[in-house]
């Protein structure tokens, strides 16, 4: 005698069991209804850039392990930022980069370009569901739009488990489309910065000569960008994951808003330039990440190496610990550590009488530099069941000297302010 | 001073707390992945308020409940509630899915089958005289009423106890979201979750393959489990083995059929139906099991 249907007994007697029960057909799938996180962060860097980040994070599990995340992020920043032109014992004035508007720095201070102020909006949507057996596809879209910029990305992924799920592999690749179109124009590399020091007869002589320095419209980038990787159970309490990264990028590089001094041999400013990069990047990057299940809690260890064309080399070691205090609680102390050389265009700034090189930058995040964070998160799960985290965090970037020598009055400058910044975020997950 | 003695106990272990009770025949157990007293006394309580409330509605021992109503109603048709109805859908569905092998009526036939471990038959007319008393086609039921022809008798059993594990854990989930909590009935066994800070719980259950009522340990770290079978009841005569699963068709037992039968899956009671079902299918038992792609265990 044999059962009808024989291979469909289980799949009817399971929905049998859950109209029974009353409970939904995928009764094991635990979160069934959407789930959404919320985050505001507030960044803060000593005299400078201020940033305040809200985030919607919404995740959805369909059943059958298929999902879909959505986010939307919102930010706003204001404050300054360092501009590439290193201090000088006087005063010294700049033109904003709109060109309508000019400010002055304080002899000894760095100069700052306190017009930064922007919104940023980011949208994404992330599907994710299995192929066939032991078989994951990913795949989504992401737009992010600021005053002027904008960014479209797209991406695709397969993970394959073998090894009953110990082993899990993975290949992903996205392109990212970036477009750019600057407040007043993109600056022709190495174009003096035109500053009206009452030299031009009248204001439209002195808009000509901005203009000459000046392109208009906008400016792309593309960027691919493929990953494989290998995630390996290496027991019931450590996971441990490696990962290989490719990015190439083509296109315009360039920060239109930074600049680099050319100065004497008495170390005196005698032109601002604005930067010159090349426009093409290809970045190589290792990544290992182990996790380690404890007792009481989860040990995170990462280490990063990444190298690219621009010789610029760095190291992060990242790791976390996260201590449940009870059932209910936990604290999750945080250390991160960054060290990157300077990339092989860059100079603190230039010197009169020699050849322009090919490329030039003084942009301090392409220079040789230390950078440390110290950060404690506490979350704590509510008596609704939803979760409340505050994170705290300080971070410190201290740029060093790649050996360049500063002549004359240079010496005297601090051309490698340290920047410090605090980190607050509290969020809610319900 | 009036004291109260509750039919619960409870106790701490280490890093979890059981609760116990006896109900439904069996020994029943509440393990709490937690070391929250008041929460183990809590979800105790309410497992065995439950579970006495499912055996009280429709145990065929007792002649004041639903079932009593329904067995002796005489081609009558009986008001039945929502519940009620869920579970004949249920039966209804095994039924069909079985080939009719999985019957709630079946039980009339125990009035001569006596497993005890003799070699006491009961003669083949014996038999024959009560096949016109089963037959699930032979119930008329609707959500509202059922109507059961003369001389026939229902039988939860074999799906009471494995429901009510199901419904004292749904309730578990909804007491306490965040904890583990496993729900044994004499071996039927519902776990809500995962534990915290360990992979699995360890039960024992009753040994099946052992007769002497020794104890097997088992790991579950969620979903359910339940056995079918008994290595202790059967009928021995001539050096031919009867076990207790009876086919509903023929009156007898079911030839060749394991002892007993142990499924892992989503709910218990999908887990006790699919031993069961295995159980019906003789020597065929493991191939039909292997074919449902479940985790099982089955003892010969």
């Amino acid at each position: 005698m044999q059962l009808k249907q024989n291979n469909n007994v289980s799949a009817i007697l399971a929905a049998a069991s859950c109209a029974l029960l009353g409970t939904p057909v995928q009764a094991q799938d635990k979160g069934d209804e959407w789930q959404f996180d919320t985050a505001i962060l507030y960044y803060g860097e000593t005299d400078r850039v201020q940033l305040v980040e809200g985030v919607f994070n919404a995740n959805k599990d369909f059943g059958d392990e298929h999902y879909f995340n959505g986010k939307l992020v919102i930010d706003t920043l204001t404050g300054a930022s360092a501009s590439g032109a290193v201090a000088q014992s006087g005063v010294q004035t700049f033109t904003r980069p709109s060109g309508n508007d000019s400010y002055t720095v304080e002899g000894g201070e760095t100069p700052l370009d306190d017009t930064f102020r922007d919104t940023r909006v980011q949208a994404s949507g992330q599907w994710t569901q299995p192929l066939a057996e032991n078989y994951r596809i990913s795949a989504g879209l992401q737009a992010s739009k600021e005053y002027d910029y904008l960014s479209i990305v797209g991406n695709g992924s397969l993970d394959m488990d073998l090894n009953q799920k110990n082993t899990t592999l993975s290949a992903g690749v996205s392109y990212a489309f970036d477009s750019i179109d600057p407040v007043g124009g993109r600056p022709v590399d190495f174009s003096s910065m035109v500053i009206d020091n009452g030299q031009f007869d009248s204001t439209e002589a002195y808009q000509q000569a901005f203009d000459a320095t000046r392109l208009q419209g906008s400016e792309q980038k593309d960027t691919i960008d493929l990953l494989f990787g290998v995630t390996q159970v290496i027991n019931r309490r450590m996971l441990m994951q490696f990962n290989y990264s490719l990015s190439m990028s083509d296109g315009y590089h360039n920060d239109p808003y930074k600049v680099l001094s050319i100065v004497d041999q008495q170390g005196l400013t005698q032109d601002i330039v604005h930067e010159s990069r090349p426009t093409e990047r290809t970045k190589h990057s290792v990544y290992w990440q182990t996790k380690y299940a404890l007792d009481q809690g989860v040990m995170d260890f990462s280490y990063r190496f990444a190298t690219d064309d621009w010789e610029i080399d760095s190291h992060t070691i990242d790791t976390r610990f996260r201590y449940n205090l009870s059932e209910t609680s936990y604290i999750q102390p945080h250390i991160r550590y960054y060290q990157q050389n300077e990339a092989e265009f860059y100079n603190p700034f230039l010197s009169q009488g020699t050849p322009l090189p090919e490329h030039a930058s003084a942009d301090y995040r392409l220079g040789k530099m230390t950078a440390i964070t110290l950060g404690l998160k506490y979350g704590m799960q509510l008596e609704n069941g939803n979760e409340l985290a505050f994170r705290l965090e300080y971070y410190q970037q201290t740029p060093e000297n790649a050996g360049f020598e500063q002549p004359g009055t240079l010496a005297d400058e601090d051309l490698y302010p340290a920047l410090k910044a605090v980190i607050a975020q509290v969020s809610y997950s319900f | 001073m009036h004291n109260t003695k509750l039919p619960f106990t409870i106790e701490k272990r280490g890093d979890h707390i059981c609760g116990r009770f006896s109900a439904m025949a069996s020994p029943c157990e509440i393990l709490v992945d937690s070391t929250d007293t008041n929460l183990a006394k809590k979800l105790t309580k309410m497992a065995y308020t439950e579970t006495k409330r499912i055996e009280n509605k429709y145990s065929r021992y007792q002649n004041n409940n639903l079932m009593f109503q329904i067995n002796q109603s005489n081609n009558r048709p009986v008001a039945i509630d929502a519940e009620t109805a869920k579970l004949l859908t249920f039966a209804d569905t095994c039924y069909q899915i079985s080939d009719g092998l999985f019957d709630i009526t079946s039980g009339v036939l125990r009035k001569v089958w006596k497993f005890d471990g003799s070699d006491n038959l009961p003669k083949q007319e014996q038999v024959t005289a009560l096949l016109p008393f089963l037959g699930w086609q032979r119930v008329k039921y609707t959500s509202e009423s059922i109507t059961l022809p003369v001389g026939f008798e229902l039988d939860f059993g074999g799906i009471g106890k494995e429901y009510a594990v199901d419904c004292v854990a749904k309730t578990c989930q909804k007491i306490a979201a965040q904890v583990s909590v496993l729900v044994n009935f004499g071996g039927d066994i519902q776990v809500t979750q995962a534990r915290k800070d360990h992979p699995y719980w360890q039960v024992g259950i009753e040994d099946p393959s052992n007769t002497s009522g020794g104890i097997a340990m088992v790991n579950i770290a969620s979903g359910g489990l339940a056995t079918s079978g008994d290595a202790n009841r059967y009928l021995l005569k001539n050096g031919v083995r009867y076990g207790h699963v009876l086919n509903p068709k023929t009156g007898y037992p079911i030839q060749q059929a394991p002892r007993s039968v142990t499924v892992a899956a989503q709910q218990c009671i999908q887990s006790g139906l699919l031993a069961t079902l295995a159980l019906l299918q003789g020597q065929n038992a493991e191939h039909f099991l292997q074919q449902q792609n479940c985790k099982h265990w089955c003892f010969w």
